[in-house]
């Protein structure tokens, strides 16, 4: 009952005028974004995030933004996917399958209805999972101390270095050097000068969003470069627009298991749409038996991982806003969006600031109800943008970029900081460095250190704090398991 | 052999890094573990992932084909070039010395990359620094007109 009150408290702050607005707003930027090939929900939100700030939006209307715009791209993906076969972002690369064969077919406007319905679907029942689920977590973790705490970030690091990338020895390098990075500055407990090399600009540390609009709005053109070719012409969109019953009934079982699995997938930490997607596809093929038109334009093939992206996107709310350890890279920008703000995410977060926490839960509701609607009835002024050229965007997105870094302290340096880093991620990405380890690292480096330091005060030096309750060797072995498992796993299944 | 040559670069980084970061200590010390081991510690794993990388076989980097390269350096450049002037000679100079190469390299017409930049800069401005109240710099040489 108590979830139930709070959640009424969460309905009041979301629907203040303002914030739905806001929401609204960030709802069909997100979907522009996600459709646009290049862009995707972690450059969505890094470009947005110092605009938010700069326009002096309270935290839960910036939060309501990044929250709307990441679940907006979510829905945005698959008009690409579906219309010109190249996917909007990474977590429609599996909706490219079936949603433009269909389109071929002459079922455009049934794909893109069907995709948007299953991607609504997804968001609800991820987000109804939120509500059930996140207050628990966040009770269980208040029992933490500052060696758990280090330990569930080694295991946040983990968990993304074992998953992406194509080795394991680059995603620890990516992390590193985001750690590295996060020490430079003065050191908050003695006052010393770290990494600065007598730069004033550099005393207060590297401003985060410094490193995001490098790593995900500067090097993002460089790569949009380095891949462009003319635009294929989207598929022309005739006949009916609405999904028919028939399909509607061959799919409907598929949404609602890729909902669930997909808001699973998303709630660890590391493995976002992009895995959701991909793991729903292939399981609604295995389970579809013999009677299937899987990859020739079947409606499950769609419907499943446009569920799944969804629930995962939102479901990776569910470790940053209980355990103030992002789930997805998206929602390490976001964090990071939350220290902008001096409010330290982490299980306290639900106890201090319910009107943030339950103001995101119930926009995700509502900015979903908004997204369906957009999406469904609007579907054709999205494709309106899909006629952007890319001479105009690329442009556009480094003005806004560089207005975003250049709002939070007006400085040249900022900003010559910012591209730099930008080539420095460019060269990393070309030869396969992943990102979303670089900007945890970046996020939870100084949580991180500072909890180390904290739990070795405890003990007074002595290192066998860091392992001494189950909470900790529990975290510490599920580390280990999840930075090896995957690739062993892998491995093994290639001598067989 | 792209990644084994960064790989010796992250190793210069991560020896100096340990140097440097070795004599990061405080005057007066109140805690057992101090400013300097945590990142001496990252920088030295840093450097364990560096040394696997440099002897380990690498996969070779795909990177874009010579002119193609030549043209990302440009934009890089302009970006720089972007960032510098950004402060000095105002937002919607800038915006349109940026914006009609980057144009140029992604395919538009002179005409197009023109008026695309002007527009850009002028409605960007107006957007953030009049209607969304983020302060964009003007540039000093239009003082004299805007008093």
């Amino acid at each position: 009952m108590e979830v139930l009150a709070h959640l009424l408290e969460g309905f009041r702050v979301a629907g203040a005028p303002t914030n739905l607005l806001i929401a609204l707003v960030g709802a069909f930027l997100g979907t522009t974004i996600g459709m646009l090939p290049g862009l995707g929900p972690i450059n969505g939100v890094a470009i947005l995030m110092p605009i938010a700030y700069a326009m002096k939006l309270p935290p839960e209307s910036a939060l309501i933004l990044l929250a709307a715009v990441y679940a907006g791209c979510e829905f945005g993906g698959r008009i690409s996917s579906i219309l010109i076969n190249v996917p909007g972002d990474a977590g429609a690369v599996m909706t490219t399958l079936d949603g433009h064969p269909m389109a071929v077919k002459g079922l455009a406007g049934p794909a893109l209805s069907l995709s948007a319905l299953a991607s609504f679907v997804g968001s609800v029942v991820a987000t109804v999972g939120i509500v059930a689920f996140a207050p628990l977590l966040a009770n269980w973790a208040l029992a933490f101390g500052p060696a758990e705490y280090f330990a569930l970030m080694v295991l946040a690091l983990s968990c993304l270095g074992g998953l992406v990338g194509d080795s394991l020895v680059k995603a620890l390098i990516a992390c590193l050097l985001g750690l590295i990075l996060s020490c430079v500055g003065i050191d908050a407990n003695s006052g010393v000068y770290r990494y600065t090399f007598d730069l004033l600009h550099l005393s207060d540390g590297i401003p985060f969003i410094v490193v995001v609009i490098g790593l995900f709005a500067v090097s993002e053109l460089m790569l949009m470069l380095q891949s462009h070719h003319a635009r294929v012409a989207p598929v022309e969109m005739k006949g009916r627009m609405l999904f028919n019953l028939q399909e509607f009934m061959l799919a409907k079982w598929t949404i609602l298991r890729s909902s669930v699995v997909g808001f699973f997938i998303g709630v660890l930490p590391g493995a976002g749409a992009s895995i959701a997607s991909a793991m729903t596809y292939a399981m609604e093929r295995r389970m579809a038996g013999k009677d299937h038109c899987f990859g020739d334009g079947d409606p499950r093939g769609l419907a499943a991982p446009e569920a799944a992206n969804n629930a995962s996107a939102y479901g990776s709310f569910i470790p940053m806003l209980t355990l103030g350890v992002p789930g997805s890279g998206t929602t390490a920008v976001m964090i990071g969006a939350l220290t902008l703000y001096n409010i330290t995410p982490g299980p306290m977060l639900f106890q201090e600031q319910p009107a943030i926490v339950w103001g995101l839960i119930a926009s995700l509701f509502i900015a979903s109800v908004m997204l369906v609607v957009m999406n469904i009835s609007f579907i054709k002024v999205f494709i309106k943008f899909l006629e952007i050229p890319t001479w105009l965007l690329v442009p556009g997105v480094a003005a806004i970029s560089m207005i975003g870094v250049y709002a939070i302290h007006g400085t040249t340096f900022d900003l010559v900081l910012g591209t730099l880093l930008g080539g420095f991620g460019y060269l990393l990405r070309v030869m396969n460095f992943p990102m979303a380890p670089f900007i945890l690292g970046f996020v939870l480096g100084d949580m991180m250190e500072q909890n180390l330091r904290r739990a070795l005060s405890i003990s007074n030096g002595e290192p066998g704090i860091l392992f001494a309750s189950p909470i900790s060797i529990g975290l510490w072995i599920a580390s280990i398991a999840l930075l090896f498992g995957p690739r062993l796993f892998k491995a093994l299944e290639k001598t067989r | 052999m792209s990644e084994k040559l960064f790989g010796v670069f992250l190793l210069l980084l991560s020896v100096a890094g340990v140097i440097i970061g070795w004599d990061l200590k405080a005057p007066i010390s109140y805690e057992p573990v101090g400013p300097n081991a945590f990142p001496v510690l990252m920088f030295a794993l840093l450097g364990i992932c560096a040394a696997i990388l440099v002897v380990t076989r690498r996969p070779a980097t795909d990177w874009a084909p010579g002119g193609a390269l030549l043209r990302i350096g440009g934009l890089f450049l302009v970006v720089l070039a972007y960032a510098l002037t950004f402060d000095k000679i105002g937002f919607v100079l800038a915006t349109l010395a940026m914006a009609i190469p980057l144009a140029r390299l992604f395919g538009a017409s002179w005409k197009q990359a023109v008026l695309g930049g002007s527009g850009l800069g002028v409605v960007l401005f107006v957007l953030f620094d009049k209607l969304l109240d983020v302060a964009l710099p003007t540039g000093q040489w239009l003082k004299p007109w805007l008093g």
